[in-house]
């Protein structure tokens, strides 16, 4: 694994179209099949069609074929959109944390961490630090889940099929962890504004530290079913090039900027929760193609493993503490106070049918989620309801490097390709 | 870091630690221009339009301070109420930009307009801004002077109206005993 | 040890016909020989059988369910139990469309279209609430329940089901197979071309 030692200030991608950009031109995202191509009937076009055998969602893509290789590529979206933004704006801010789950739903922490940031952000609220580190904690768990589900999937769409069985090994041990605490597998609504929902249970720690301390072995075993597996290598290395500047260009965050040489992780660089407490290396390799963002997200894994063995060690250090804020105008109060105090009572009642509101104003949250920079963009009227809710989605991004990753590639190479950018469909569509 | 050179430069505001600059409309390509060549600015993180139509009619968190303390006329009210600022025009389109250094440098570009104006489109600038550009005008209406592929991305091509916008309805089906949510 | 109907106050396969009495055959075999002789069936039944053990899905994935349809797939949910890990890409091969996600309207028309192009006889089972009737999405661009669109036989609720609720979901579509009950299309009379 390299971590780039320097750390300097990326080349300023000047001009419409840089020197040896693979960007396509007039439109980035659409690559045309070229003017001078030659006898056009040669050129097939196919459907790549929202249902498809490689299991990335709706995806649909419009592909140009010269016999098997791609000559022209344009991707359509837009089958899974479900209006988040829309319909956050008529809810209230407590009701809609259990939307941005369900926006990258491989990521689902990562997505409600962001918007109860953004919120947290708006209101100038404090969470307490078990509550930081045990987000902390579950995010880190949630990025090797994603990473598991990236690997088993896209490993069985090229062909090594065991290694889901073995990636989905993993993932239901992280999702009992999850049900332990949360009691829900998927899509938690363990974060709220101010903190987390409930305490966290004692037997969670044992559990943890079993799985922190088997991880290892697991990804032991991936890496030898892969690693060296010749036919692995060789429709993996050389294909789906992407270069740095380009990556900057098309605005490549997470993994994908970090396979092409790019060492820049919010976690490091910006860093949110207590990511500035915890020691982790940030894994970054040079050549860009489909390889090596494979390798980048196996190292973060084990990365991610270490984060969590961290704040396991940390938090049971913190037993008994507040899991959440106790600022009541934002937080229900402890249902004991409630007999006893009136200003609970009411302080209960007004937050239950009204809703608590938050201050006018406007924030950009953005954390590095297992796809890359996801940012929540919150407005906020003054009132009880969101004003405008937008989430800056890795994956919608992710996509419009398609087209730029094509160059002589063959149609199992796209497979390969789209597989790579891990893209996920209800992030691209939100 | 100093913004007042960017081109179309109106006013800068800082709150919740974030730096916002307004820019003119028309001159938004070139103030991005800028911020990348001049100021480093390489990477487009976000685009985002927001509208504000009827912004401020319901009642919002605050206090209004009059002598006597608090307002008895308006009842099932947090103490006072105060108005949110008011908004130059009805739609705001804001750029959120990211200088990969460190420490991050990260401001948001804003530039107002009103409905049926266009934006010149900076898809020249930063490549990403085809498919943000694209769901903007999709779900606002917002119309980029300059973009290669203007159409739909999100809803299905033959979709009228812009859903995002406020006049737009919520949709969906009318349930029992629930009101407007 | 070969179970005898008689025990189970059974006299022959005549599941669903319970006052017919045993038929000449049986009585030539002897109430005792036929057990030991025969599986005495029809051939709705055994084809039914057969439908039920091998009811391979299609791999239709939308949105977070998608996930957990994946999870049934994987060693500790195993549903190769029941004959149905061969997840087929290709409408024409599958039985089972399991819409797992929210449907989205510019997606119901490929989910129509791929309903289609299943061949009878053809199962739907709407997973999760999303499918079911429009889960917490009440707006402009999330269809209400895929049964606008499509016959549905078996609703899974839960926001994702749990794999083993999928599972009881399948098992149930198994059954009721089994019993006899027609498959949607042919108890809402929608049409299949």
């Amino acid at each position: 694994m390299t971590v780039a030692p320097t750390r300097h200030a990326w080349p300023v991608v000047a001009g419409d179209q840089y020197e040896g950009s693979r960007i396509p031109s007039p439109i980035p995202t659409v690559k045309q099949v070229p003017e001078d191509f030659g006898d056009r009937e040669d050129v097939l076009r196919i459907n790549f069609g929202p249902n498809h055998p490689s299991t990335h969602g709706v995806l649909r893509l419009i592909v140009d074929l010269d016999g098997e290789q791609v000559e022209g590529i344009s991707a359509v979206i837009g089958y899974l959109h479900t209006g988040f933004e829309k319909t956050m704006e008529a809810k209230t801010w407590w009701k809609c944390v259990t939307y941005p789950e369900r926006i990258d739903y491989v990521g689902y922490q990562n997505n409600e961490l962001t918007f109860v940031l953004a919120v947290e952000k708006l209101l100038e609220l404090e969470v307490p630090e078990k509550a930081t580190w045990m987000r902390m904690l579950l995010c880190e768990l949630n990025r090797i889940h994603s990473h598991l589900i990236f690997l088993g999937t896209s490993a069985l769409e090229l062909g090594a099929v065991s290694m889901f069985w073995y990636c989905f090994r993993e993932r239901e041990m992280i999702l009992d962890l999850y049900e332990m605490v949360t009691g829900q597998r998927m899509h938690t609504r363990y974060f709220q504004i101010g903190g987390l929902a409930e305490d966290i249970p004692e037997g969670f720690y044992a559990e943890c530290r079993t799985f922190v301390d088997w991880f290892p072995h697991a990804l032991g075993d991936y890496l030898q079913l892969l690693d060296r597996n010749a036919i692995w290598l060789e429709r993996t290395r050389g294909v789906g090039v992407l270069s740095a500047s380009d990556a900057i260009a098309l605005g490549q965050s997470g993994p994908n900027l970090r396979a092409s040489g790019v060492d820049w992780d919010l976690r490091r660089e910006q860093p949110y929760l207590a990511y500035d407490q915890v020691d982790f290396q940030v894994p970054v390799y040079e050549n860009g193609d489909v390889y090596d963002r494979y390798r980048v997200r196996m190292d973060e894994m084990r990365e991610s493993n270490r984060i969590v063995d961290q704040c396991l060690r940390r938090l049971e250090r913190m037993r008994g503490r507040p899991w959440i804020t106790d600022d009541r105008k934002v937080v229900l109060p402890p249902r004991e106070e409630l007999h006893t105090s009136m200003e609970s009572l009411i302080h209960h009642f007004k937050i239950v049918t009204e809703g608590f509101r938050v201050p006018e104003g406007e924030v950009y949250v953005t954390i590095e989620s297992p796809r890359g920079e996801q940012g929540c963009y919150v407005v906020s009227d003054g009132g009880p309801k969101p004003w405008r809710v937008h989430f800056r989605a890795p994956s919608f991004v992710a996509l419009e490097a398609t087209a730029t990753c094509m160059h002589e590639t063959l149609v199992a190479d796209l497979i390969a390709i789209v597989g790579s950018l891990d893209a996920v469909m209800g992030d691209t569509d939100r | 870091m100093s913004y007042e050179d960017l081109p179309g430069f109106v006013s800068q505001q800082d709150a919740h630690g974030e730096t916002t600059i307004t820019i003119e409309r028309e001159r938004i390509r070139d103030a991005c221009e800028h911020a990348r060549d001049e100021l480093g600015f390489q990477m487009l993180s976000d685009l985002v339009a927001t509208d504000y139509l009827n912004w401020g009619a319901k009642g919002v968190s605050g206090y209004i301070g009059t002598a006597s303390g608090r307002d008895i006329n308006f009842p099932m009210t947090q103490g006072l109420q105060v108005q949110p600022a008011t908004k130059p025009k009805r739609f705001s389109v804001s750029y959120h930009l990211l200088a990969l250094r460190q420490p991050p440098v990260r401001v948001r570009l804003k530039v107002w307009l009103d409905d049926g104006d266009s934006l010149p489109s900076v898809v020249s600038v930063w490549p990403t801004a085809d498919w943000h550009e694209r769901e903007q005008f999709d779900l606002m209406g917002i119309r980029f002077d300059g973009h290669p592929n203007l159409e739909r991305l999100i809803m299905p091509e033959d979709w009228e109206g812009h859903p995002l916008r406020k006049d737009y309805p919520q949709g969906g089906e009318p349930v029992r005993f629930s009101d407007a949510e | 040890m070969v179970k005898r109907l008689r025990d189970e106050g059974l006299s022959s396969e005549r599941l669903l016909w319970p006052t017919k009495g045993p038929s000449h055959f049986e009585d030539e075999l002897g109430q005792d020989e036929i057990e030991r002789a025969l599986g005495i069936t029809t051939l709705e039944k055994a084809v039914r059988w057969a439908q039920t053990k091998s009811m391979w899905p299609d791999t239709f994935g939308l949105a977070c369910c998608a996930i957990e349809m994946m999870a049934i797939v994987s060693s500790r949910y195993d549903i190769a139990r029941f004959g149905m890990e061969a997840f087929r890409s290709s409408p024409r091969q599958a039985d089972l469309l399991i819409v797992s996600g929210r449907v989205a309207h510019k997606m119901a028309a490929p989910i129509r279209q791929i309903y289609d192009q299943m061949l009878e006889p053809k199962w739907v089972i709407a997973m999760g609430a999303c499918a079911s009737s429009g889960g917490m999405f009440n707006n402009y661009t999330i269809l209400q329940g895929v049964d606008r669109i499509l016959p549905v036989d078996i609703y899974v609720p839960f926001c994702p089901p749990r794999p083993e609720a999928l599972m009881e979901g399948i098992l149930r579509l198994h059954e009721a197979h089994l019993a006899g009950v027609p498959p949607a299309y042919e108890r809402r009379q929608v049409a299949t071309s």
